[in-house]
């Protein structure tokens, strides 16, 4: 599975204003837009979030042999001794299954064995799901840090929230290297690092998911924080006319009713947009009233 | 399996609502977990607005010339759609109020001249010693345009619009399309550009038949219908990023005009060939009519232009210096030299200074003539308009712009023109030596323009 990691390389070239620095991560298109004349240093720190992104895939890839992600999965039952990079990671998790009442669960990855988003209507019988919930469940995991036990069986998978620890990281990183402003955008979730020379900030595009695309374009003037979107118009599944979302409640196995089909929201860090965006379609039909409650901007695309 | 399917989300829904009717915010506990997370200080706090879907752009204009010449209001409003991807729409309008008159070509005389509208319904004098204005000069202009603009790929863009004015007796539709590419990492763009655009006339009373005597009131004899122009205008630039500080662009453009190119309202006094002056004709009891002899206008058919365009833009600290020349030939034998210099200085508060400096010479055109002589064989053209002769004229100005409380940007524009001709001696015949052949021309222009988002 390793094997099939594209290629890792940078590419700069200049943007309107700013240097465009890319390469691919996390199998998401990432860029650093940084706002300089510099192309050597433009270079430099593209290099340096990249590397980021890309320690950060082969620590908590699930598809990775041989990583702390992939030695947790097959313990066999047997404690796990975790470094405290992971284990910030998992106590983070665990808050938030807490927050959710059970809704995230870093545990719910194995329902991608009986759901396959894929436009078809190929929905799997209620007794496949039932099994599969069955190993699902972060409150029967032992999680006394540095220490985790898992059932055997149960698998954990790190890619709700890798993405935007990732774009934050990054954004640290090049915070610490310069003064001037860069945007870090990782496949759509981004993060500026600090206030743009530009009276309004970096412009970025939130798309509307749906097929009517442009009058629910908008352009948003970012001078600090992070943006993340939930959500993705293409990865459905459509039987009798019911529209399935790939958005599944760990609880039931079962897509969440009434889900929006994307979520934007921005906030101090790309990880707080993701997990507020991440929970707001969890609530299906009550996401714009949880979003409302929580006091951010958010884009909620139905 | 789909009944037990529904089921589950029935209750799935029972559950949501449940959470709904117990929303509590979770941020704080959010922002402590993510704070200990990322293990670092946290950023600063998140500030993004929607940027105003629209961008309008409104200026107020008055453009007044002395001696009661030509006076115009203008009204302009651009409307600007920034969409994702770089993509825009631009919306126009704009509309334009004028009155006022306009010389009419004719010789400024030691007697009082007589003429016949170019409307041929009536008659107006000019006394002795003034120069002939033709006082019909009212009009209201509306004009529209719209454009859009995108990306092709990642180094094309491409633009396309169209344009359409209306006056009372004069209508233009226009297309245009502009297609970019960048080279060098983007330090280099090369554009080319194609415009299309018909224009009809249409004036009451009809299109005077070229270098054909003005009638009397109610001789419609030398006019005929509607007539139209055909513009094609090829235009192909370079933009080049020097340096940090200087940007450079060069243009080229290529423009044919063909069908009707002659102003319907311009005349060309026939005089002697000794003394000069216009030769007076006899009055038809009871009816009015001219005072004297008077040509309509006869310009070619055919106008082909070429002109070079450079601008340099240097910026220094938040400064620009903006500096253009322009160069036109074209077959009519004119040419000219714009130069144009703008300075852009910005001080405290969001506000600017931007003085403005330009002159322009030109050539007069070969069929440009002061006057025709009796008796002498037509030319098969001739036009005594002003705008066809030789002259200069300089404008000098200033802008002042600032910020509103609310971020929108304001400014007003102050600028005067001056435009001084001169008619070469060898077109001036006995007592035209002496006289004031070729008017000064003065104008002031103001403008108020207000930029805001929506």
């Amino acid at each position: 599975m390793a094997d099939r990691r594209p290629e890792r390389s940078v590419r700069v070239d200049r943007g309107d204003g700013c240097w465009r620095g890319k390469f691919q991560a996390m199998a998401s298109p990432c860029e650093v837009l940084c706002e300089t004349d510099d192309v050597g240093v433009a270079k430099r720190l593209t290099r340096l979030a990249a590397t980021e992104a890309w320690r950060i895939e082969d620590k908590f890839s699930r598809y990775l042999p041989g990583n702390i992600v992939d030695r947790i999965n097959n313990a066999q039952g047997r404690p796990v001794e975790l470094d405290p990079e992971t284990a910030h990671l998992i106590d983070f998790s665990a808050t938030l299954a807490e927050l959710s009442d059970g809704r995230f669960d870093i545990t719910s990855g194995v329902l991608r064995r009986v759901w396959r988003f894929d436009g078809s209507d190929r929905i799997p019988s209620a007794a496949a799901v039932a099994r599969i919930v069955e190993s699902i469940g972060w409150h029967r995991v032992s999680w006394t840090s540095p220490s985790l036990q898992m059932p055997i069986g149960m698998q954990i998978d790190l890619g709700g929230i890798g993405k935007e620890y990732a774009v934050d990281r990054a954004a640290q990183l090049l915070r610490d290297a310069g003064s001037m402003s860069c945007l870090v955008n990782f496949g759509g979730d981004l993060a500026v690092t600090t206030r743009s020379r530009q009276r309004d900030g970096w412009k970025v595009g939130i798309e509307a998911p749906n097929t009517a695309r442009l009058p629910a374009d908008r352009v948003l003037n970012l001078q600090n924080g992070a943006l993340a979107t939930s959500g993705d118009a293409r990865r459905f599944l459509l039987k009798d006319g019911i529209r399935y979302s790939h958005i599944l409640d760990p609880k039931t196995g079962w897509p969440v009713p009434n889900a929006p089909r994307s979520v934007t929201v921005a906030a101090d860090t790309c990880t707080q947009a993701g997990m507020l965006s991440t929970l707001a379609m969890l609530e299906g039909a009550g996401a714009e009233t949880f979003l409302d409650a929580q006091g951010v901007r958010y884009w909620c695309h139905r | 399996m789909v009944a037990v399917a529904s089921v589950v989300a029935a209750a799935a829904v029972i559950e949501g609502i449940r959470m709904s009717n117990n929303q509590r915010s979770i941020t704080a506990t959010l922002a402590a977990a993510t704070c200990s997370l990322l293990g670092t200080n946290m950023p600063e706090p998140v500030q993004a607005q929607e940027d105003p879907g629209w961008d309008f752009n409104t200026a107020f204009l008055y453009y007044g010339e002395d001696n009661n010449r030509v006076q115009d209001l203008s009204l302009d409003m651009l409307a600007r759609r920034t969409f994702v991807d770089d993509r825009f729409l631009t919306l126009g309008l704009t509309l334009d109020s004028l009155t006022g008159a306009s010389p009419n070509g004719a010789l400024i005389q030691d007697v009082a001249q007589t003429f016949t509208r170019p409307s041929g319904d009536s008659i107006y004098t000019t006394p002795a010693g003034e120069q002939p204005l033709d006082d019909t000069f009212k009009d209201t202009r509306l004009a529209v345009s719209a454009n859009w603009q995108q990306p092709l790929g990642r180094l094309y863009q491409i633009n396309v619009g169209a344009s359409a004015s209306k006056e009372f007796d004069y209508v233009h539709l226009g297309l245009n399309t502009k297609i970019s590419r960048d080279f060098n990492q983007r330090n280099t763009t090369l554009a080319a550009g194609l415009a299309l655009a018909q224009d009809e006339w249409d004036p009451i009373g009809g299109i005077p038949a070229g270098l054909s005597a003005t009638g009397n009131v109610g001789d419609l004899s030398n006019r005929s219908g509607p007539d139209t122009k055909d513009i094609f205008d090829v235009v192909f630039g370079v933009t080049q990023v020097i340096s940090k500080q200087l940007l450079m662009q060069v243009n080229y453009s290529y423009s044919d005009s063909s069908g009707y190119l002659s102003d319907p309202f311009k005349l060309v006094s026939v005089v002697d060939g000794v003394t000069g002056d216009v030769v007076p004709v006899a009055q038809t009891p009871g009816v009015d009519g001219p005072s004297h002899l008077y040509l309509h206008e006869a310009r070619p058919r055919n106008r082909t232009k070429h002109s070079l365009y450079t601008q340099a833009k240097y910026y220094m600290d938040g400064k620009v210096l903006d500096i253009s020349y322009r160069y036109m030939t074209d077959d009519w034998e004119i040419d000219s030299h714009t130069l144009d210099m703008r300075y852009r200085w910005p001080f405290a508060n969001d506000s600017y200074l931007e003085p403005h400096l330009r002159y322009y010479t030109q050539s007069e055109a070969g069929f440009y003539k002061l006057s025709l002589v009796d008796g002498d064989p037509l030319p098969d053209f001739a036009s005594a308009d002003y705008r066809l002769g030789n002259f200069d004229a300089i404008t000098a100005g200033l802008k002042y712009g600032w910020k509103t409380g609310v971020g929108n940007d304001m400014s007003v524009r102050l600028e005067w023109y001056q435009q001084s001709g001169t008619v070469a001696s060898n077109q001036l015949i006995g007592n035209q030596v002496g006289r004031d052949n070729y008017p000064d021309l003065n104008a002031i222009i103001a403008q108020f323009s207000y930029r805001f988002g929506y």
